[in-house]
């Protein structure tokens, strides 16, 4: 006997809007289907009509946990069309930034996933001692979230001595705190059996279904972008590809607290050989016309913007490809023959971040189940059809 | 692997001082360079306008009150403003800055209005853009 269970738009377990039917027979999950649209914001488009510069802004509100992520691979896609080339100083202080984007976010990561296992008060001390990365950026970039540090070729702000001191003492702190964890995450039985064996992904179906990041790395397969086809600094920075052989959360986990300890290295390492010199060249306002494809390895997974120019200051397309979407049809495989018990942890296993992810809407029909795409002219000519004839609204006023 | 590794830690933490504050009596300092509202320094404005031309959020707007007297006015509207100080790098004289006050909530976006009325700077522009 087979049931179908819908899970969300709006659930409890979801922290954001997204769909999920699962067809259950007893406890046990036999298949999984992804709605998404109900987070969609139109922002492709809105970037069309806006200037070179006003999109990093636009970028950085994809998402407010890898907001950096999101400015760099935009901007380094508008740089390689510019043509320009960042100094030295400018690039080692985007990849710094960078480098504590990711401990803050895996930092907040190990605490949902603690949260979503049950372990509480883990939760609660991972995200005090994320306050310490939060601190560190709010001073080098002027704010906790959306750091708008980067510019098109280089950075905005420079750092002083004051600031390199200040961040590598507060390094001190998070390696001892994250040395705490890692322990922990090992030992603490409960917390182990919880995460072990769950949402089994192998790592044929892993590569098979293209997922990215710790989601991928977890199955035993070493690939970072950083590493791959690096960027900005990475060819200079000494670091290892962080894996793990479990496949399941567990291994997700783990990969998160290693990449951790490799990020606390690169960052000690840029501080400790940050060159002198600008931190940024001037750039034009206009683009020739051309393409340009840009990797980043978000602290997701690898994070793609395309962007296409037509010689004016503003772009002809753009478009992004959040780490969170390349991973879904990978979490659909993970559901499949787990628990229903198991469905808010696999799924934050990816860490999602939905409206990073959401880019098209498609209408279905309620009585037959069938999916189409409405076009706007169609759209307009259904609004059309419906209020011809009828008296107009009365004009909407300003409340105030 | 034992049971209860976690205990230790949080009966350490039974005697430790909170880790937050007492928010509305007592406030964090903000750390130099925050990004709060943007200002301006009417003395300084030459109207080139890249302020406006740059904002990301719309929320700058600079309207000729008299061409022959070179009277300007400039509204900030807050309740747009993304905090991001786009202005403050666009500025070729230096006339926009930003302050550092975080609680700028009101009961009304019109209260969140700023507004200056002057007569257009002679100042030089730098020849380097600020980075």
């Amino acid at each position: 006997m087979k049931f179908q269970i819908p899970i969300g738009p709006q659930h409890p377990a979801l922290k954001e809007p997204i769909g999920l039917r699962i067809t259950v027979e007893g406890e046990i999950i036999r298949d999984a289907d992804l709605r998404l649209g109900y987070n969609h914001r139109g922002l492709e488009k809105l970037a069309e009509q806006k200037t070179w510069i006003q999109n990093i802004y636009l970028a950085e509100r994809i998402c407010g946990i890898c907001s950096h992520s999101h400015t760099t691979c935009y901007v380094q896609g508008v740089e390689k069309l510019m043509e320009l080339e960042p100094p030295k100083r400018g690039l080692y202080i985007r990849t710094l930034v960078a480098e504590l984007e990711r401990v803050h976010s895996h930092l907040l990561w190990l605490g949902v996933a603690g949260h979503e296992a049950g372990f509480d008060s883990f939760f609660m001390y991972t995200w005090r001692d994320r306050e310490i990365v939060m601190d560190i950026l709010e001073t080098i970039t002027g704010n906790r979230v959306h750091y708008g540090i980067n510019t098109i070729g280089g950075v905005r702000r420079d750092l002083d001595e004051m600031q390199v001191k200040h961040i590598l003492d507060s390094l001190e702190i998070l390696r001892k705190r994250s040395e705490y964890y890692r322990n922990l995450g090992t030992t603490e039985p409960s917390f182990v059996a919880r995460l072990a064996g769950v949402g089994y992904l192998s790592p044929e179906d892993a590569v098979a279904l293209c997922a990215v990041g710790p989601t991928l790395r977890a199955s035993g397969i070493a690939r970072d972008v950083r590493k791959d086809d690096p960027y900005a600094v990475y060819e200079e920075v000494p670091f290892e590809v962080c894996t793990a052989d479990t496949c399941d959360v567990l291994g997700r986990a783990v990969v998160r607290i290693k990449e951790l300890f490799q990020s606390y290295n690169i960052i000690e390492y840029l501080l400790k050989n940050l060159p002198a010199g600008p931190i940024a060249v001037r750039a034009p306002r206009r683009a020739k016309p051309n393409e340009v494809v840009s990797r980043y390895e978000a602290p997701r997974g690898e994070n793609i913007h395309y962007i296409k120019s037509n010689g004016t200051d503003k772009p002809e397309r753009l478009k992004v490809r959040a780490p969170t979407l390349a991973n879904y049809a990978a979490t659909i495989k993970m559901l499949k023959n787990g628990f229903i018990a198991d469905v808010p942890l696999i799924f934050a296993a990816i860490d999602p971040c939905i409206c990073c992810a959401e880019r098209a809407v498609s209408v279905v029909d309620a009585r037959s189940g069938e999916e189409k795409i409405i076009p706007m002219n169609t759209l307009k000519q259904l609004s059309q059809k419906i209020s011809y004839g009828k008296e107009k609204k009365r004009v909407a006023e300003w409340p105030l | 692997m034992k049971i209860g590794v976690f205990i230790p830690e949080l009966l350490r933490h039974l005697f430790k001082k909170p880790a937050t504050v007492d928010y509305p009596f007592e406030k964090l300092e903000v750390p130099r360079g925050f990004r709060g509202s943007p200002y301006l320094r009417p003395e300084l404005c030459i109207v080139c306008r890249a302020c406006e031309r740059d904002c990301p959020a719309e929320a700058i707007e600079i309207t000729a009150i008299n061409e022959a007297e070179k009277r300007f006015r400039m509204i900030i509207h807050n309740d747009r403003c993304i905090h991001c100080a786009q202005c403050v790098d666009s500025c070729p004289t230096e006339a926009m800055l930003m302050d550092d006050r975080f609680e700028i909530s009101d009961y009304s976006r019109l209260n969140l209005k700023m507004e200056w009325e002057y007569v257009r700077a002679v100042v030089k522009p730098k020849s380097e853009q600020k980075s």
